[in-house]
């Protein structure tokens, strides 16, 4: 166990080293342009398994240039690889149980803490394009963060806040939220990602599993997302649904720009975001930075009318560059765009077979139907 | 710019590193239910969306509990090496966390798992995220 752990790590920090590097040599501008291998139909072929994580956030930290200088790249990862070293330590066999109350965890680990370390992916470099390595992987604005919420917008995400209960941070006392499965998340209910893990737009988790894959046909092209075993068809140069047909990740069709894949998605469920978030209460959910700084802490993301447009170009012979335009006008008060780069991976993705042993989901519901007990009990 | 180039800036910019999970912890497990477990490893299930390792707990008084212990998703795990066979039946562990938020249930998530020596059964892949309560002194990271 020991010798295979060992490889195991080595192997891995071998695969994260030359995928720090590898962008940076083969995305950059050379004087000859990239000819990608083709598919029978003369289509590039954009086939493979990348692994989608990386350090850089969907927003640029404020005060921070548009993209970072190998010195600080590497100062950056090394401190990140050192935080892991140090998640890896031994931790004393004589401890104590945690604090009675709670350990003060906020986020999903919900005051009762999450897991160890080493079950977890999030990314170990940042994402290189052009060369560059990004704060971001928003591009328009040209600030690297989201425009501006309109005001029904702000109005109508608030208005979804989920409040912690009170003298118990932990739950969330939204009324009937623990009455029904359907009432809970997507990604506790096995049906999405959490975040925008699946997309569109995809998006890091910035956790683990963000192995996407990607199986082209001239008709149509599959996008596998891991996480919760997401499968996206494209159906190529084909007419969207008629608009009563929602999807959980709408509906995508395809068309060739040249040596690009342009994919664009509608027919939005629109409650995709709203219960494709975590599932813990009073957490910032994903899409929401436009609200100020308390604000922020509580709510969501966009709604049916939202409008996906994905390119896909093969810029190197293990590198997929990702670039998406998002819009929802009921919504924010501009669309916006994102890129990053899609390092191939020859780790195979596995089996995410969610529903079987999905203890959790009963766990919860149990835990509530205690509470109804006590409550009903209560002289 | 300068400020970002420590330890506390490269964790600032890594991530917003979101608390993220498939579901709520705090939906699940009673933060007034702290245990401390220890004992050998009966079953491993390798599924998703969570690990459950299978204990049999040694009570003082010498009678012994089944318990079910919630961990992460097996997929990274699977990607470092990890196989079915690598935790095997036998096993002694010691978990800290919290019970499930029904009592009847000796169910609690895997807040920290270890040996009994305190190593980590598995060395990290990347990134951050386990719990920060001061029992681990190297950890520097600001608590959540």
């Amino acid at each position: 166990m020991t010798r295979r752990r060992s490889l195991g790590l080595t192997t891995v920090l071998g695969l994260l080293a030359v995928s720090a590097l590898a962008p940076a040599q083969i995305v950059g501008q050379g004087a000859k342009p990239y000819s990608p291998p083709r598919m029978p139909d003369g289509r590039p072929d954009l086939q493979g398994t990348y692994d989608l994580a990386t350090l850089t956030p969907l927003e640029r930290p404020a005060g921070m240039n548009a993209s970072l200088t190998g010195e600080q790249v590497a100062r950056l990862e090394r401190a990140v690889a050192t935080q892991v070293a140090l998640g890896s330590r031994p931790i004393g066999g004589d401890r104590a149980a945690p604090p009675t109350g709670g350990d003060g965890s906020r986020g999903a680990a919900g005051n009762v803490g999450g897991y160890n370390t080493f079950w977890l992916d999030p990314g170990s470099s940042f994402t290189i394009v052009n060369g560059e390595a990004r704060t971001a992987l928003i591009v328009d604005p040209p600030d690297g963060r989201l425009p501006p919420l309109t005001p029904a917008a702000r109005k109508r995400l608030l208005g979804l806040a989920r409040p912690s209960a009170e003298n118990d941070p932990g739950l969330d006392s939204t009324p009937g939220v623990y009455d029904d499965p359907e009432r809970r998340p997507l990604p506790e209910r096995c049906l999405l990602g959490f975040g925008s893990t699946s997309g569109p737009p995809a998006l890091p988790n910035y956790f683990y599993n963000n192995l996407h894959k990607i199986v082209q046909t001239p008709d149509a092209v599959l996008i596998l997302t891991e996480m919760v075993h997401d499968a996206r068809v494209v159906r190529m140069n084909a007419q969207h649904l008629p608009t009563h047909i929602r999807k959980w990740m709408g509906d995508s069709v395809g068309r060739w720009d040249g040596d690009t894949l342009v994919v664009d998605t509608t027919n939005f469920n629109g409650d995709q975001y709203r219960y494709a978030v975590e599932a813990a209460p009073g957490r910032r959910l994903l899409f929401v930075d436009s609200l100020g700084a308390k604000e922020q802490d509580r709510l969501s993301g966009p709604g049916k009318d939202l409008h996906v447009i994905e390119r896909f170009t093969r810029v190197a012979h293990n590198a997929l560059l990702y670039r998406f335009t998002v819009e929802d006008p009921a919504t924010w008060e501009r669309p916006w765009t994102g890129e990053y780069t899609w390092p191939a991976t020859g780790q195979p993705i596995y089996e995410y077979a969610c529903h079987e042993a999905n203890y959790a989901l009963e766990n919860v519901l149990r835990g509530a139907r205690q509470r109804d007990g006590e409550a009903a009990t209560r002289p | 710019m300068k400020t970002m180039l420590s330890v506390t800036g490269a964790l600032v910019l890594a991530g917003a590193l979101p608390a993220l999970a498939h579901h709520a912890f705090g939906g699940e497990f009673d933060a007034n239910k702290p245990v401390l477990l220890k004992g050998a490893i009966v079953k491993v299930e390798w599924v998703n969306p969570h690990t459950w390792i299978h204990m049999e707990v040694k009570r003082p008084d010498g009678t012994r509990e089944a318990w079910m212990i919630e961990g992460g998703s097996p997929n990274s795990l699977l990607r470092l090496g990890v196989t079915r066979n690598s935790l095997p039946v036998g096993t002694e562990i010691v978990v800290d966390g919290y019970q499930a938020r029904d009592h009847t249930l000796k169910r609690a998530n895997g807040r920290n798992i270890t040996y009994p020596d305190g190593r980590k059964l598995f060395f990290g892949s990347s990134g951050t995220g386990a719990p920060v309560d001061g029992a681990d002194p190297t950890d520097r990271r600001p608590a959540r």
